[in-house]
């Protein structure tokens, strides 16, 4: 790989789509971070001490080094962005700015980046505590700039290295003591903003102050999970995940499956990302692939299975040679083409022939398994590709402990965020059972690992006395280590029974007497069991139960909002009484949660969407990871929110003290961000949109998140009043009649559907108070009933259950 | 012998009134399909059955098919009816112009095949079975395979079969192992056994077009490896006529329970040559696409023996005198009354009747639909047309079918013992009627597709296509006095329905075993508040029409219907909610 574009690393996965079409940059890892704000003019000091980096340098303005520039302004700290070619820092700012997924949680994050020229802005960073090196990855011209560095930086300042490949004794040495003593390698994934994962090498003579001071710096401010690495080539995950890429490969050529069928197997069956291992490719470009190879060779022993398994493929090759290098190129293994009637078709690469045919859908009776066991077991070839592959890189992970890294946790977590994977190797190993890999390894006369035969009949993991143990080097298990700070709602419920469950949600005590309310649908869609269970905790709390309440979970999306599949249902048996029920019961278990005698603080991470962002709107405070992807998604199919979506939202923009006086500002502002449906693409941007309050806090470490938000409701509990609610004055007719002609304009512009005017027109009567105007004051009951009955008529019309439809087959919005 | 008289005033009206024939003038092709164009088919048809088809049932049931040598003869009559038949253009009807067809839509097509099964059942399987191959070739065939192979089966010259079941699989056709060789002139040699091969020989036609599923040496397990194959009787000739033998023997006839004039034949393949219709391993699929007709078309077969044993009990229970009525004496001039005075006998009458004509009526509807589904130039109004087809398709087949053997028995029960005799013709029709709950997917299969495949299909939406319609007419009728006394049975019966359906997907979709369970009362249960449905539609039209004794008739008949016959939902609902347990925890080894 070119040092400039720096780690040879897996692209976030674009697994997710917002249900109003608009692409949030999903991620399949979730954030990690930490403390409070990062906001500087919102920071509430947690506790935390100040933190020792205030402004940092990166020098190297590729993909990798801008992005981390990016990550560091996202969590509010001044950087410093150098590149040897004169301007080019400044244009890779310019162009993160235009870059989905975006690498700037917000616009005013760039305002914090210095871009400037490594030839005549060194002095810039004299100023810097920590400056990162990510440059070409070349040893002489990295040691080059160093020379350049120790002549600016201040004393004790930390210089890191982005490098993936170059060993740390390679880059320090000839540079001296000091210089040594405050160096270590930092590596982050691509792309740094989304990708959880920070490998940390130390060289033997790196200070343990200068470690403290970037793992702390990484894990609280910048959200990374930050795992110590020994200095081996590829470190941890690009040792185990090259490997195990090219096992992938090889294996497919050896065993004859199609790319359909590899990474059928190579995907869900494994818990790895859908795109398995030929789409992988495809994601991060064919022609990196020889790049890796040569250095892997370069540094491993002959001896390793690593380089013992490097393999050039001709159609690999032939396709490089064509620029056919995957998604940036001319296609890869799958590409898209034109069909006679101008429709999309799917291709795939013939392995054989190097030529395209069309796609297939795997038929393998493997890929019907459920168990992993099973699925290495069969004896179709899908089955003894997984064996294959799964004897290669469990058999390899084994092997590498200790020398790459001191634990087994350590490996799995890295491959988790690093690769995105569900499951680590060793948590593979306990999936299939050690002994069956010990057995499987023998029969083929290869080596077992003495990890491996240590473990024997026993695993690598166990619960005792409700606490996750990993086995250790030395035979002892031991607890899985959290850092100080963190809560984990999966720790709690090892160890503990809920205070209440049905099969949607339920409620965990965690600690202090604050409780956590947990959802738990597929996609953490809200359905009559989540109404009911909001309602049964609220009715806990006031008996005494708790005193503060956190709505939280570890799903990967918070909520995506009701469950539309259900609703659909309903609707099409025409079953209004019940639907209106439940709109009912939904609006009073919102006011509920803003009314109780207790405070309620909403801790999301990811999607937060629909009736999800109405829970949020909800809550006496909230906590947002800042990866939390929040909006009022309704419209896109084809209906407006029913929860007091709409009431609340419009009350924050009426409340926001910036925003111009008058009644109809607010009511536009909600009918602009309602009608086309806007997600906020971080927590940053929530709040410019007023889904979050000033007030409300971020956490960057998706780890620290629960006890972040644990913090905020202990600290709200203490003569806690619920809020007042009072009347608004809207427009009502005179408004209703202004945003009609918006939206006409709209349609003369060919950019609103009719049935998108009827969706408008609902919205804007709940809005505007209905048959209300300015002169009276419209009870927030009043609202809801708006709310609900343009609802409930929409949901009657064939084009919205049309959008909802193509919206749970497609997961795409369709424009009628 | 049992006597027939098409029930045409009864098809005009479910065919003009009800469905209503402007509709159908809408659809490209249909522009003339009014009583004009109607009428004097339904009556030639009519006459043909009752004239030439009727006499031969009994005789064909009573002679059956003969197998000689491998050659099967049907019964005495038959190649005589079948030439007359294929002549009169009854072949043709519904077939498209391009092959020599008439082009006529399918709610015309059905109500000819009415008649043709009341008639005659087992000799409507001939011209059903070309039916069948003639769509699949149509659909799937190449162009050459069309231009060959449909002017002889839409003529009636050569005939055609469906061969998919062998003696180890039936339902479950992913287990299928007749095997297809590639050929290096892009032919197949298909090898394997067939069963119940319905048409699979006989002496009507003079070649026999089979269309086979088979397996090709690269097809992967299981339905998604299953191909297509035309293997003709006789390989056709450069100028399509029937040339050398193919390697398909008649190795054996079943002896049936009924239609017996019906050839069942078990089939051998040996090398045969045959060619791919359609793509390779997609068989099952190109099967898919006939097969909601061919569903309908057995729906219908119930229908048709249910209108025969209704017309034939009616005739005897009019003619039969035993005892008195007991509301008083009916017939003082005679030394008995009718038995058609006594409430019991009534009760079968009118729920044969009921249950007839409102079957017809939901076929009339369906029919509709299916063609507004194939010929409409809005994609939207098709899928719309096709959704209500997808839906009701399994209820027709099945509560037709099941309509057709209680109206048999029924009729069978009125004879009293002389129902059990068999030169009555009674029992024939039970015998006959048997078969259609059986056969194109069992009536429990049918009700697994209801409830696995129609109800969750895109989140319910064609259930949409049922209960938006049916709560919309029940709403706007709310406040009408002379339609309450439908309207509300078919309310309540509408809110049974919606009650269990969302309680069913919810426990099905939790554990198919509890949808398997509930499968088929839950599809009676829909089937019968279709009927409603159907009923109450055919009552307003009848309403104000009363000095008519057809609508009269038509209106007691409706609310005998709903007061004696719907409230089987309920029972029905309670048996659904009840759920699955006990037949889950029921031990094996005790049965």
């Amino acid at each position: 790989m070119s040092g400039t574009t720096g780690a040879p690393m897996v692209e976030t996965e674009l697994r997710t789509k917002a249900p109003a079409g608009r692409a949030v940059p999903a991620t399949t890892m979730r954030g990690a971070s930490d403390h409070g704000a990062a906001d500087p003019a919102h920071a509430p000091d947690q506790g935390v001490n100040r933190p020792r980096i205030q402004k940092v340098g990166v020098v190297g303005a590729g993909v990798m080094g801008a992005g981390i520039a990016a990550q560091v302004a996202n969590a509010g700290v001044p950087v410093v962005l150098l590149d040897i070619v004169p301007g080019a820092a400044a244009k890779s700012v310019e162009r993160m700015l235009k870059t989905e997924p975006a690498p700037f949680m917000h616009k005013g994050a760039a305002r914090l980046v210095t871009p400037g020229d490594l030839g005549t802005d060194l002095a810039l960073l004299a100023e810097c505590d920590w400056i990162c090196e990510a440059i070409v990855e070349k040893p002489e011209a990295k040691r080059d700039l160093y020379a350049k560095l120790e002549s600016v930086r201040k004393r004790g300042a930390i210089l890191s290295s982005n490098t993936s490949t170059i060993p740390l004794a390679a880059l320090t040495e000839g540079m001296g003591e000091s210089f040594a003593a405050d160096f270590l390698i930092t590596h982050f994934f691509n792309p740094p903003r989304y990708m959880r994962l920070l490998e940390v090498v130390r060289g033997p003579a790196t200070r343990a102050e200068a470690v403290a001071a970037i793992t702390e710096f990484g894990d609280r401010v910048l959200g990374k999970t930050v795992i110590p690495c020994k200095d081996r080539p590829g470190f941890i995950a690009n040792r185990i995940g090259g490997l195990w890429m090219q096992s992938a490969i090889n294996r497919a050529f050896d065993l004859r499956l199609t790319v359909e069928e590899a990474d059928a197997i190579m995907s869900k069956p494994m818990g790895i990302p859908k795109t398995g291992v030929f789409g992988l490719l495809d994601l991060v470009g064919l022609d990196l692939m020889p790049h890796v190879a040569a250095s892997m060779k370069a540094t491993l022993p002959a001896e390793d299975a690593y380089a013992l398994g490097l393999r050039e493929h001709d159609v690999i090759l032939r396709m490089i040679a064509e620029g056919r290098t995957g998604r940036k190129g001319k296609g890869g293994f799958y590409t898209r083409e034109k069909g006679p009637g101008g429709e999309s078709l799917k291709r795939a690469i013939d392995l054989w022939t190097g030529e395209y045919r069309e796609s297939e859908k795997p038929q393998l009776e493997s890929l019907s398994l459920r168990d992993l066991r099973a699925l290495a077991e069969h004896p179709d070839r899908g089955g003894r590709y997984a064996r294959a592959v799964l004897l290669d890189l469990l058999g390899y992970a084994a092997s590498l402990v200790p020398e790459i890294a001191d634990s087994i946790a350590d490996v799995d977590a890295a491959m988790r965020l690093g690769y995105n994977w569900t499951y680590g190797p060793f948590e593979l190993i306990d999936r299939l059972g050690a002994a069956w890999l010990a057995r499987a390894l023998a029969e083929d006369g290869r080596p077992v690992p003495p990890l491996l035969a240590q473990v024997g009949e026993g695993s690598f993991y166990r619960v005792r006395d409700g606490r996750l143990e990993y086995l250790g080097t030395d035979g002892a298990y031991q607890p899985v280590p959290r850092p100080e700070g963190v809560l984990l709602l999966a720790d709690v419920k090892r160890r503990s029974a809920p205070l209440a469950r049905n099969g949607s949600a339920s409620l965990w005590d965690i600690g202090d007497g604050v409780a956590c309310l947990e959802f738990h649908t597929r996609m953490n869609a809200l359905d009559p069991g989540t109404i009911e269970m909001i309602g049964k905790s609220l009715a806990m709390g006031k008996k005494g139960a708790f005193r503060a309440l956190v709505i939280h979970n570890e799903g990967e999306q918070f909520s995506v909002g009701a469950n539309i599949g259900l609703a659909l249902f309903a609707a099409n048996i025409a079953a209004w009484g019940e639907i209106e029920g439940l709109i009912e019961a939904g609006q009073k278990a919102m006011r509920s949660l803003r009314d109780a005698p207790f405070p309620v603080v909403g801790a999301p991470s990811g999607m937060a969407l629909g009736g999800g962002c109405e829970i949020l709107l909800h809550c006496d405070a909230v906590q947002a990871h800042a990866e939390s992807y929040i909006g009022l998604v309704e419209a896109g199919v084809g209906l407006i929110p029913g929860w007091g979506g709409c009431t609340t939202l419009l009350r924050r923009w009426a409340e926001n003290p910036r925003a111009p006086k008058g009644p109809m500002p607010p009511v536009a502002k909600a009918f602009e961000m309602i009608s086309t449906a806007q997600v906020a693409k971080s927590a940053f941007e929530a709040r410019e949109m007023l889904f979050l309050r000033p007030t409300d806090g971020i956490t960057f470490n998706r780890d620290r998140l629960l006890a972040d938000a644990k913090a905020r409701a202990l600290s709200l509990a203490e003569g806690y009043a619920p809020p007042e609610v009072g009347p608004l004055r809207l427009p009502g007719e005179t408004g209703r009649v202004a945003l009609g002609m918006a939206v006409h304009q709209q349609v003369l512009l060919g950019r609103a559907t009719p049935h998108d005017v009827l969706v408008c027109e609902r919205l804007a009567e709940a809005l505007t108070g209905g048959r209300k105007d300015h002169t009276e004051d419209t009870t927030e009951a009043e609202l809801h009933a708006l709310e609900r009955q343009g609802f409930m008529a929409l949901l009657k019309t064939p084009a919205t259950l049309a959008r909802i439809e193509h919206m749970l087959e497609t997961g795409r919005p369709l424009r009628n | 012998m049992p006597t027939y008289t098409a029930p045409l005033r009864d098809m005009r009206f479910v065919l003009n009134e009800l469905a209503g024939t402007e509709r159908l003038r809408t659809l490209p092709g249909c522009e003339e399909v009014g009583p004009d164009l109607v009428d004097p088919v339904l009556e030639e048809a009519a006459r043909f059955c009752a004239e030439v088809l009727l006499p031969l049932n009994q005789s064909g049931d009573i002679e059956g098919c003969t197998l000689e040598n491998g050659v099967v003869r049907t019964p005495r009559g038959f190649p005589e009816a079948y030439r007359a038949f294929r002549e009169g253009g009854w072949t043709s009807l519904g077939a498209d112009p391009d092959w020599g067809g008439q082009g006529l839509p399918k709610s015309v097509g059905l109500l000819v095949e009415e008649m043709i099964c009341s008639a005659n059942m087992a000799f409507g399987m001939y011209p059903g079975l070309s039916h069948g191959a003639t769509m699949a070739i149509e659909k799937h065939g190449t162009p050459e395979q069309r231009a060959l192979y449909l002017p002889k089966l839409v003529s009636g010259e050569w005939s055609g079969t469906m061969c998919l079941t062998e003696p180890h699989c039936g339902t479950d056709l992913g287990l299928i192992r007749t095997r297809a060789v590639p050929e290096d002139d892009g032919s197949v040699r298909i090898t394997g056994a067939k069963i119940f091969i319905s048409a699979g020989e006989h002496d009507l036609a003079e070649n026999i077009v089979h269309l086979v599923l088979a397996k090709l040496p690269d097809a992967p397990p299981g339905t998604r490896g299953i191909s297509l194959f035309v293997v003709p009787k006789f390989l056709p000739t450069e100028d399509g006529r029937p040339g050398a033998r193919n390697g398909v023997t008649c190795t054996g006839l079943e002896h049936k329970m009924g239609i017996k004039a019906s050839a069942t034949c078990a089939l051998a393949f040996e090398e045969a040559k045959g060619w791919l219709v359609g793509r390779p391993h997609k068989g099952l699929s190109a099967m898919f696409t006939m097969m909601n007709e061919a569903r309908l078309g057995v729906g219908v077969q119930g229908l048709g023996i249910a209108e025969i044993a209704y017309q034939n009990a009616v005739a005897y229970a009019r003619d039969r005198i035993q005892g008195r009525g007991l509301d008083g004496t009916k017939a003082p001039d005679r030394p008995a009354d009718p038995i058609l005075v006594h409430p019991d006998v009534r009760r079968m009458l009118l729920t044969m009747r009921a249950m007839t004509e409102g079957c017809r009526a939901l076929c009339a509807m369906t029919a509709l639909e299916h063609d507004v589904s194939l010929r409409h130039p809005d994609p939207e109004v098709r899928k719309a047309a096709d959704d209500v087809v997808q839906l009701m398709t399994p209820i027709i087949k099945a509560v037709c079918t099941d309509t057709g053997w209680e109206a048999a028995v029924a009729g069978m029960q009125v004879w009293g013992g002389h129902g059990y005799i068999r030169d009555n013709g009674m029992e024939q029709f039970a015998r006959d009627a048997r078969i259609t709950q059986i056969y194109e997917g069992t009536n429990g299969i049918q009700a697994l597709d209801l409830v696995g495949r129609k109800m969750g299909a895109h989140a319910g939406r064609y259930l949409r296509s049922f209960f938006h319609p049916v709560l919309g007419f029940i709403e706007a009728r709310m406040e009408e006095p002379a339609m309450e006394e439908f309207i509300l049975p078919l309310s309540k019966a509408f809110g049974r329905l919606q009650q269990v359906t969302a309680d069913l997907a919810q426990r099905g979709l939790r554990d198919p075993f509890e949808a398997g369970a509930a499968a088929t009362d839950y599809l009676r249960l829909f089937g019968l508040t279709a009927l409603a449905y159907a009923w109450a539609r055919m009552a307003e039209i009848a309403l104000g029409k009363e000095e008519d004794a057809f609508y009269r008739a038509k209106l007691a008949t409706a609310r005998f219907f709903m007061q004696r016959i719907l409230p089987e939902t309920s029972s029905l609902a309670a048996k659904v909610l009840a759920g699955g347990g006990t037949l889950k925890a029921f031990e094996d080894a005790a049965f």
